[in-house]
């Protein structure tokens, strides 16, 4: 379940991005406003003009007339207080009247700071004197006591990256306490949704945010079961019912072998009738070989025939299934020639043993059944790669290259579920593929170098 | 191989099927076997072999008041003799239960009667052996039970593993036994990598059982598939045969 924790570090990243982003774009609002604020300090700068400005002649001060203008664009108003008797020695024309013409220390510590009788005031030292600029009442103002922590300013910045740091982890708090809720309703839902395709029966818990959609997987999931087991009963009714016809016909078809292969040696009967006799052995025994290989190849199909691997030599199973037909041909009409490579002894394949027999045979017995007069075959076991390759080929008749292609390309009857019309008939290799499938192989029909027919089921080797 | 000696031997045979134990039955006497008994169900196959004690029992695996499977173990209760399943059932797993069992064969239906034949020969050879297993050879004779080669009046022993290569040629005489098979009767469930031993070892038997080893006549090489053992009195069948 990765994709839980990828939606968490997603959201977790992409708020991170939108905090730095805030901090950024704070930072910059900050500066803006802060360089607007520079005309704060214009009101000492002022003072120190005025100051620089006033000058002292024999009529007494004299202000010149642009530093006056200035004061009274600013709207603003200016005393100059002597040093010595601490009186109003000069001032601007429009001084209003509550402003006082006597000060004591006191007063200009006070007025340094802050006011008078309202005015925001800002002073310049001259030779004689202290030169007091008035700006109009609310257009300033002043901090009384400009004074900080010395070990705070100091450490201003850590503190600040302190401050932001907390800010971050405390948000981040709030949005995985927040979010904790919403991804526990989640991690069920995804958990559900990703073990429907495995056909396994998926039940979740219909609560909490998401109960809605935990209900609708929960019926999805009921549906998939139950089509499941219909498709399942359906199946095993089907391999059954071929099971069950197989089986009792075998009982039947033991007396019809049995008394004809008795009338076949009886001595008070013609040859003829002991001709005829033979026949319906060997037509009996063809139905035996039918009725095992559709019992075999719909158990097959249907994923009912117990299949156990484990890993064996392929190159003794081709050799047994060989041998096993050298020793039954008495009249050496299909002699077969072993043409594995000495040097290979062993290749090894995960396989269940009498299933690769049995579609070895299948191979063989199919040469035998399609050359009446008789075919050399030949038998093999290559390593090709990572793959086991059986080879089975004879000298005989052969197929054309349009039978080829319907034997590697035409569904069977027993595998076909749309087209009706082109199906193939014959179960032995049919069985050898579906061997070879179950066997994680493939099988390849063709045409022999011998002249004759060619098949090839390749096998996965164990490694 | 002569078998005479096992024709006097008493078989019991099991079937619900009447006619399916007529047939059995005169197969068996066709061939020689003389006493047969038939038993139709589990009750009757009881008390028969209370009576008469087989010595081979054939059971079909169906029965109308029980299945073979039981019957099988409550007949070994009370005797000790091989046991042939004959039955329609003939998947895998009823095998597989059969011979987890302790049977001796499993033969499903239909069956040649030549088969049935051999196997019951087959199982009645090996649990009810001759004294001295003898096998006659071209040039020479194997004693099985002395563990010797008697070759122009000399006594030659075996070795275990030439014992156990030749009693598995013997036991598929006049047939070919692959590579793969002699390997696993002489050296067990793992038998990949001998075949150079194996070879080894047929040269010495060969030695002690031919009179020209380079030229064998009775153990024969059939290239890249294995060895077979021809005897003197098989030889002669199939030269009567081809006559």
């Amino acid at each position: 379940m990765r994709s839980v924790p990828k939606l968490i570090r997603r959201f977790v990243g992409l708020l991170l991005l939108s905090f730095i982003l805030l901090v950024v774009v704070n930072i910059v609002i900050i500066a803006i406003i802060a360089s607007g604020q520079m005309e704060n300090a214009r009101p000492w700068s002022t003072a120190e003009q005025v100051a620089a400005a006033l000058s002292q002649t024999e009529n007494g001060y004299l202000l010149p007339a642009e530093a006056a203008a200035e004061l009274s664009a600013a709207g603003a108003w200016a005393i100059l207080i002597d040093n010595d008797t601490k009186t109003v020695v000069w001032h601007s024309d429009d001084l209003p009247d509550s402003v006082p013409m006597h000060y004591t220390l006191s007063d200009i510590a006070s007025l340094t700071r802050g006011y008078i009788d309202g005015y925001p005031t800002f002073t310049s030292g001259t030779k004689t004197g202290l030169l007091v600029l008035g700006y109009p009442k609310n257009s300033f103002w002043k901090h009384l006591w400009p004074s900080w922590d010395y070990q705070f300013i100091a450490h201003a910045p850590q503190i600040a990256l302190v401050v932001l740091t907390v800010n971050v982890f405390v948000i981040l708090l709030i949005y995985l306490i927040a979010n904790a809720k919403v991804l526990r309703s989640v991690k069920p839902i995804t958990n559900g949704i990703q073990a429907l395709p495995s056909g396994e029966p998926v039940y979740i818990k219909e609560t909490g945010l998401l109960s809605e959609v935990a209900s609708h997987i929960n019926s999805t999931s009921e549906v998939l079961q139950m089509q499941k087991r219909e498709l399942k009963k359906r199946e095993t009714a089907r391999a059954n019912w071929i099971a069950g016809v197989s089986h009792d016909i075998r009982t039947p078809l033991s007396m019809v072998m049995g008394y004809a292969d008795q009338l076949q040696t009886a001595p008070d009967l013609s040859e003829k009738q002991r001709h005829k006799a033979g026949m319906i052995l060997k037509q009996s025994q063809r139905i035996r070989d039918l009725i095992n290989d559709l019992n075999l190849a719909s158990k097959l199909e249907y994923n009912m025939q117990p299949i156990s691997m484990k890993p064996e030599n392929a190159v003794a199973i081709v050799r047994q299934a060989a041998v096993n037909f050298i020793n039954t041909d008495i009249d050496g009409k299909y002699p077969i020639e072993w043409l594995t490579e000495e040097t290979i002894s062993a290749c090894m394949v995960n396989a269940d043993s009498s299933l690769l027999t049995r579609a070895v045979s299948n191979l063989i017995q199919n040469c035998i059944h399609h050359n009446e007069s008789g075919c050399t075959i030949y038998v093999s076991v290559a390593q090709e790669q990572k793959n086991c390759v059986i080879c089975v080929e004879d000298n005989g008749i052969g197929a054309t290259d349009a039978q080829i292609e319907k034997l590697n390309t035409t569904p069977h009857y027993m595998v076909c579920d749309e087209n009706t019309a082109p199906q193939r008939h014959g179960l032995g290799l049919l069985i050898v593929k579906q061997i070879a499938a179950s066997h994680h192989g493939e099988v390849m029909i063709g045409h022999s170098s011998y002249g004759g027919f060619l098949a090839e089921i390749t096998l996965p080797m164990f490694i | 191989m002569d078998s005479a000696y096992l024709k006097s031997k008493r078989i019991l045979l099991v079937d619900d099927e009447q006619e399916l134990l007529n047939l059995v039955v005169s197969i068996l006497q066709d061939d020689g076997y003389q006493n047969i008994t038939t038993a139709k169900n589990v009750r009757e196959a009881l008390l028969l072999a209370k009576e008469i004690q087989p010595e081979l029992a054939v059971l079909d695996v169906m029965l109308p008041d029980g299945n073979g499977f039981e019957l099988y173990e409550r007949l070994k209760q009370n005797g000790d003799y091989p046991v042939l399943f004959l039955t329609a059932r003939g998947e895998e797993e009823d095998k597989f239960r059969g011979f987890g069992l302790g049977a001796d064969d499993y033969v499903v239906k239909p069956f040649l009667s030549k088969e049935l034949l051999f196997r019951i020969t087959a199982i009645l050879r090996r649990t009810y052996k001759e004294e001295k297993p003898l096998a006659r050879l071209k040039n020479s004779v194997i004693d099985f039970s002395r563990g010797e080669v008697r070759k122009d009046g000399e006594h030659i022993p075996l070795t275990a593993k030439e014992h156990d290569l030749l009693s598995a040629l013997y036991r598929s005489a006049g047939r070919i036994v692959t590579i793969d098979s002699l390997c696993e009767a002489a050296w067990g469930d793992n038998p990949y990598g001998y075949e150079n031993s194996l070879m080894a070892h047929i040269r010495r038997i060969r030695e002690k059982i031919e009179t020209n080893p380079s030229q064998p006549v009775s153990l024969v090489t059939v290239k890249g598939l294995g060895y077979k053992l021809i005897l003197e009195d098989e030889k002669r069948k199939t030269l009567r045969n081809e006559d």
